[in-house]
């Protein structure tokens, strides 16, 4: 499963979760701030770097990432082929 | 590496947060964790390859991205947008090739008005991209977008060409903001706009209005769609 975790008003959440919307991929949406239990998953996997957003791919942990580096992440992962 | 045992190393290691205690020995695995993760990633960006241009070993990618490390811009809005059903302001203001942009020469169709404090800073680098790539959104609706700063017509057009921006960007130079002044979104004392959506319909009256509520707030898209919807519906 692909997990974006991103906050309201961030304009990268909302670029990337369109583009993974038009791309038919599915996703789990996670509102860092209106779940602090997240947060602090979110923070185990940064270093306590929590931005938004941040996406994790199978075994790529993306803060911030471009489309190019997600279109890449999810050309290497099983998880993240089209519906 | 196969793909599928670094995707079950992560899993693994996702699950054992609830595991280790709050300790600095668990913040400091945390820590050697995200910088494996920025090394794969540095990796993996090499493997992409760089545009090769650039000066001083900085590339252009370098550049685009410098705004994640800005100085941060999140301070609370300080302005409330003229209402909607009013006139709008008409304007005329440079675009980055120097020709005056007026706002009533777009009469017929709606006009999505996007004032932003300034060309290269965090927040406003993250919405002009997400307005960029999805430009055929507000394309299918007939809308031009128009984005306004006090940046000089110099600064846009380099910040344009930069992030690949191919909608107006206008400078609000000389005198200084007195378009963000009448649009009654001046932050007197920044000298700069709120962050700002205004949405005005083919006769040129407001349709929507919206100031973020703090600098580095970027207002929902589809809330925005919605309103250039509703404000062709209002001609219609």
């Amino acid at each position: 499963m692909i997990t974006v975790y991103g906050r309201p008003g961030c304009a990268i959440s909302q670029m990337i979760r369109r583009w993974l919307d038009r791309r038919g991929t599915p996703y789990q949406y996670v509102d860092v701030e209106r779940n602090p239990q997240a947060r602090s998953q979110l923070a185990w996997l940064t270093g306590g770097r929590v931005r938004s957003p941040t996406v994790v791919i199978g075994g790529d942990v993306l803060v911030q990432p471009t489309i190019e580096e997600l279109e890449w992440a999810l050309r290497r992962s099983r998880v993240g082929r089209s519906a | 590496m196969p793909d599928h045992v670094l995707a079950e190393l992560e899993q693994e290691y996702a699950r054992l947060a609830d595991e280790i205690p709050d300790s600095p020995t668990r913040q400091a695995i945390s820590v050697l964790h995200a910088m494996v993760m920025e090394v794969w990633r540095t990796v993996q960006r090499e493997q992409l390859g760089g545009d090769g241009a650039g000066v001083d070993g900085r590339e252009l990618t370098d550049l685009r991205d410098l705004f994640h490390t800005a100085p941060p811009m999140d301070q609370p809005a300080v302005t409330t947008p003229l209402e909607p059903g009013i006139q709008a302001p008409d304007f005329a203001l440079p675009d980055p090739t120097g020709q005056l942009v007026r706002l009533s020469d777009h009469r017929g169709r709606p006009v999505v008005l996007v004032f932003y404090p300034l060309d290269w800073s965090p927040g406003c680098s993250q919405q002009l991209d997400l307005y960029q790539l999805e430009l055929a959104e507000f394309r299918a609706r007939g809308t031009e977008l128009l984005a306004i700063s006090v940046d000089s017509v110099y600064s846009h057009g380099a910040w344009a060409a930069m992030r690949g921006i191919s909608f107006p960007l206008l400078a609000d130079f000389h005198p200084k903001g007195e378009v963000v002044r009448r649009y009654s979104v001046w932050r007197e004392q920044d000298g700069y706009s709120d962050r700002a959506l205004y949405v005005v319909d083919g006769d040129g009256v407001i349709r929507y209005s919206t100031v973020s509520p703090r600098l580095d707030f970027v207002p929902d898209l589809d809330e925005l769609l919605q309103a250039v919807d509703a404000a062709q519906a209002v001609r219609a």
